[in-house]
């Protein structure tokens, strides 16, 4: 019906493609019979793009009689779960220089490294349908059919397990309104050098209530199936929903970035990106640490104490206990009080401790300055 | 009956069914007084016209058990239906929904170290927060506790 409307709107000049919309992708169930399933399979390798397409899903699709499963993956990233602190989740500063970006989910549970080795997907259903065992026993099913010889096994801490003790995936949900998701992720063929070293807490001293993450040991199901191929995973998952549920569902690629198809997804990408969402949603934490100051130019060494409140991601209040000895106590107090409001981040600490120190010189602003480096590379 | 038994003076066996028919009585207390939405939340006007909002005991039983609250800040206008925190338990994140339009007063800061309180004590020390109530006609409209069983009846089937 939509496309019998398009044919009758007059032509314009130049091309004028009939493009998807929602409507198409996600029709009446009412209107399509038995099978009220979907497969998608994103296109996109952008972290913020996909967990925006599954808030997109959430919030847009009636789950009530439809049922959706998303399979995506993304370049490498670290993502932490909702009330998780990323200062004691993960190494921030290896990864800024990785380039591997943070992002913070909207559903629980731990901390979890991406990259084009690691498959997620997204169980989307009623509330009244959400059944955890229930999509994992798809990805086992799938698996021993594919391979009868892996061992593989859910727990009932909804982890997957190689051989009885080896993380092969992780679970966590979120449940809605009317709505839920869960997903997990496969580990097919992830780089776990770069997982081990990156998913390492990089700021001692904090504490805090935030949600924790429970390491565990990991393998890539490549380690012990060398053959199984990317796409016969995804083809084997695919096949298993369908069965599992009874659609009969072929997957479709999407475009998570399409606002045809999905209207608003761009505004929920960019929330997901804000440094608001992705630190500003860290629990109130405390931090406590010990501060080993230099003196180059002197050879001569100093303990100090760093104590920090963060609340929102921003500093709540500062205190560097250096002895007067070493530093002017006017001079620490002062860089206590620069900070406050501002955003726990080593790049804004910088631009507060320049404007400090311009006003310094000789040893007070060589120590200064020491005290400053020592300080930002305790926030991460 | 609670009188009677007062006055006949103290043996532990009626002080004990005192205690637990005063306990029982101050349940039923607090959940008559109860309003209840189809989100499982519950709103209690205090004495002070500010209402109090928790979630119910299927909101908990369903939930798991609760292993962080996030809550919002006092001062945060809400309107109905406003997404206002969310608690994180075993079984999923969970978005909480403001049950009336008003603006936050007090929340409940024992949950930070205790969020297992949700669970326990659903009713009374889970409290979630407290706010002003900007609509009195919002409250009136929120189910009873009679017809909160009724719904929870009608969508476990």
């Amino acid at each position: 019906m939509l496309l019998q409307l398009r044919r009758l709107r007059p032509l314009r000049t130049g091309v004028q493609q009939a493009r998807p919309t929602s409507s198409c992708l996600f029709p009446d169930p009412s209107t399509t019979g038995s099978g009220s399933g979907l497969v998608l399979q994103s296109q996109s390798t952008d972290v913020f793009q996909n967990l925006a397409l599954e808030d997109w899903i959430d919030a847009h699709v009636d789950l009530q009689r439809r049922a959706v499963l998303l399979l995506w993956r993304n370049r490498p990233a670290v993502v932490v779960g909702r009330h998780q602190n990323p200062w004691t989740e993960c190494n921030l500063p290896a990864m800024r220089r990785a380039g591997v970006p943070l992002a913070r989910r909207r559903s629980g549970g731990g901390t979890v490294y991406h990259d084009l080795g690691n498959l997620n997907l997204t169980f989307f259903a009623s509330r009244k349908a959400y059944d955890r065992q229930r999509n994992l026993r798809v990805v086992t099913d799938a698996l021993r059919r594919v391979r009868p010889e892996l061992d593989v096994r859910a727990t009932d801490r909804f982890d997957i397990l190689l051989n009885g003790h080896y993380k092969i995936s992780g679970t966590a949900s979120r449940l809605s309104r009317k709505s839920s998701y869960h997903h997990c992720t496969l580990l097919h063929s992830a780089d776990r050098a770069a997982l081990s070293s990156l998913l390492r807490p990089s700021c001692p001293g904090i504490q805090s209530n935030a949600t924790p993450s429970v390491p565990s040991p990991v393998a890539n199901l490549t380690d012990h199936a060398p053959s199984l191929l990317w796409e016969e995973l995804l083809e084997a998952l695919a096949q298993q929903y369908n069965s599992e549920f009874g659609f009969e569902a072929a997957p479709r690629p999407v475009d998570p970035s399409d606002e045809a198809l999905f209207p608003g997804v761009g505004s929920m990408e960019a929330a997901l990106r804000s440094w608001e969402w992705t630190f500003g949603k860290t629990p109130k934490f405390r931090l406590d640490t010990r501060l080993e100051l230099r003196d180059e130019q002197l050879g001569a060494r100093c303990g100090a104490g760093l104590h920090v409140e963060v609340k929102n991601g921003l500093v709540e209040s500062c205190r560097v206990d250096v002895p007067h000895h070493w530093l002017p106590p006017r001079l620490s107090g002062a860089l206590g009080e620069v900070l406050l409001g501002e955003r726990f981040c080593p790049h804004r600490a910088a631009a507060a401790l320049t404007a400090l120190l311009r006003c310094e010189s000789g040893q007070p602003h060589r120590r200064l300055q020491n005290l400053g480096e020592v300080l930002l590379a305790g926030m991460g | 009956m609670t009188t009677s038994l007062l006055t006949r003076g103290p043996c532990s066996a009626a002080r004990a069914a005192v205690t637990s028919n005063q306990g029982l009585q101050r349940l039923l207390f607090y959940l008559a007084a109860l309003k209840f939405t189809d989100k499982h939340e519950w709103v209690r006007v205090d004495d002070n016209g500010t209402g109090t909002v928790g979630i119910s005991n299927f909101a908990q039983e369903a939930l798991g058990d609760v292993v962080y609250c996030g809550l919002p800040e006092v001062g945060t206008q809400l309107a109905q239906q406003d997404e206002f925190g969310a608690l994180e338990s075993v079984k999923a994140a969970s978005e909480l929904y403001s049950p009336l339009t008003g603006e936050v007063v007090e929340v409940n800061t024992l949950l930070a170290d205790n969020p297992g309180l949700v669970n326990k004590s659903c009713y009374k020390d889970g409290w979630l927060m407290k706010m002003t109530i900007a609509n009195p006609a919002e409250v009136d409209a929120l189910m009873d506790e009679a017809a909160y069983e009724k719904y929870i009846r009608s969508i476990e089937d």
